[in-house]
């Protein structure tokens, strides 16, 4: 899980949804996706996932990083995650921490709809 | 032949601290007077499932209200001169509900809210345990931390739909999609900077440690928390209702933080023995 051809349908079921196609229009934004030792850099534009990169190096530019455990993930992604594991604000919250955000956190609630509808497309994996 | 609920919905002008409040109500039923009170950033619509449940409403006179910059009751006329943003105390919340309590003629009312209006209960048993009859504190503790934070008012961010989905998280996956997108489309409504606002409460002037104990137990406290809810988790609430004195806990599997509206069916299955104890001790 979380190997590249998984990221490959992430990307599809983002890019195929039809209400992402309003909810995310103005979603624009860059991120380092970590799963636990799988780290990605992921580009949005206009509410599409363009771009994805495992290749993280000097020039590798984001505005958040969002990291957290494998374990964390695979609960996140079940069909019907446990408590504490069915939100990415549930698992980042100061009082949980099973994922860490680090850099821009405007960049979150700026975009907090589409990215939460984003991530839940992590579930039709 | 017309589908019509039998909810009523009224104002009625509350003073307090020397000011004269608009505030709306809806209620169904007759009974034992029962004000339910909102979660933060939202208003009464919340409660409409309760409201029309004959099983509730045969026996209680069920009102759910609007506090102040909420739904439809109407902020204090000079809000916009106000020289600090809006912060939710404890003292003007138990306060004004209670002011609302004697407006209306309510006797010993039974005061059921969720949330920040779980939190407020702790402030009545205390306060106020000579008037009220009995407390049903829904997604309650005696302290929830780290959710004050400038960006629910802020002029980057759009207000209504990021407050909506950081609360969408405290829903339950199993609850009905349709209940759920309902209580985040309540969230998308609230006044700019009134989620916050109410947080000010939730997180920073609500803080119990300490008092928890020292309640009286005069007056029942019936805890209930959904196991979903990351805000106030389980752990937190059952933590609390060991501390008071005549309480009870109902953990509440498979529903979140707002229970009445995001699986009203479920929530009310877990209410109904709790309404029986109140009759039983009228």
């Amino acid at each position: 899980m979380f190997e590249v051809a998984w990221m490959e349908k992430w990307q599809n079921a983002v890019n195929s949804n039809g209400p992402m196609s309003w909810i995310g229009k103005h979603f624009t934004a860059d991120f380092l996706f970590g799963f636990g030792d799988n780290q990605y850099q992921v580009s949005f534009r206009e509410g599409k996932l363009v771009n994805f990169s495992d290749d993280i190096g000097p020039e590798t530019c984001y505005g958040l990083a969002i990291r957290g455990p494998a374990e964390s993930w695979q609960k996140f992604c079940q069909e019907i995650p446990p408590p504490m594991y069915n939100d990415l604000w549930a698992m980042a919250h100061p009082l949980h921490g099973r994922v860490t955000l680090e850099g821009d956190q405007m960049l979150l609630w700026q975009n907090m709809r589409a990215l939460m509808w984003a991530l839940d497309r992590m579930r039709e994996v | 032949m017309a589908k019509i609920e039998p909810i009523t919905g009224r104002y009625v002008w509350v003073p307090y601290d020397g000011e004269e409040y608009r505030i709306f109500f809806e209620e169904a039923g007759e009974g034992i007077p029962m004000v339910c009170l909102h979660t933060a950033g939202t208003d009464s619509r919340e409660w409409r499932h309760q409201l029309c449940d004959p099983a509730i409403n045969k026996n209680f006179r069920v009102i759910a209200i609007d506090i102040p910059r909420h739904g439809k009751s109407i902020p204090p006329y000079d809000w916009y001169k106000e020289e600090e943003e809006y912060k939710l105390t404890a003292k003007f919340y138990s306060g004004i509900v209670m002011a609302f309590c004697e407006a209306l003629e309510l006797d010993n009312p039974v005061i059921m809210g969720s949330s920040m209006g779980g939190n407020i209960c702790l402030h009545l048993a205390k306060n106020y345990a000579d008037r009220v009859r009995s407390l049903i504190a829904i997604e309650a503790c005696e302290y929830s931390p780290g959710w004050h934070l400038d960006w629910l008012r802020h002029s980057h961010i759009h207000g209504g739909e990021t407050s909506a989905t950081s609360v969408f998280g405290l829903m339950a996956p199993q609850s009905p999609d349709k209940y759920r997108w309902e209580t985040w489309w309540y969230y998308a409504q609230g006044g700019p900077g009134i989620f916050k606002g109410d947080l000010y409460f939730y997180s920073k002037d609500h803080d119990f440690r300490g008092d928890t104990e020292k309640l009286s137990g005069d007056v029942p406290i019936y805890y209930m928390t959904g196991v979903y809810d990351f805000a106030c988790t389980p752990e937190m609430t059952e933590d609390t209702a060991k501390k008071s004195k005549n309480s009870e806990c109902i953990i509440m599997e498979e529903i979140g933080h707002f229970p009445m509206s995001e699986n009203p069916d479920l929530f009310n299955s877990y209410l109904y023995p709790v309404l029986d104890k109140i009759i039983a001790q009228t």
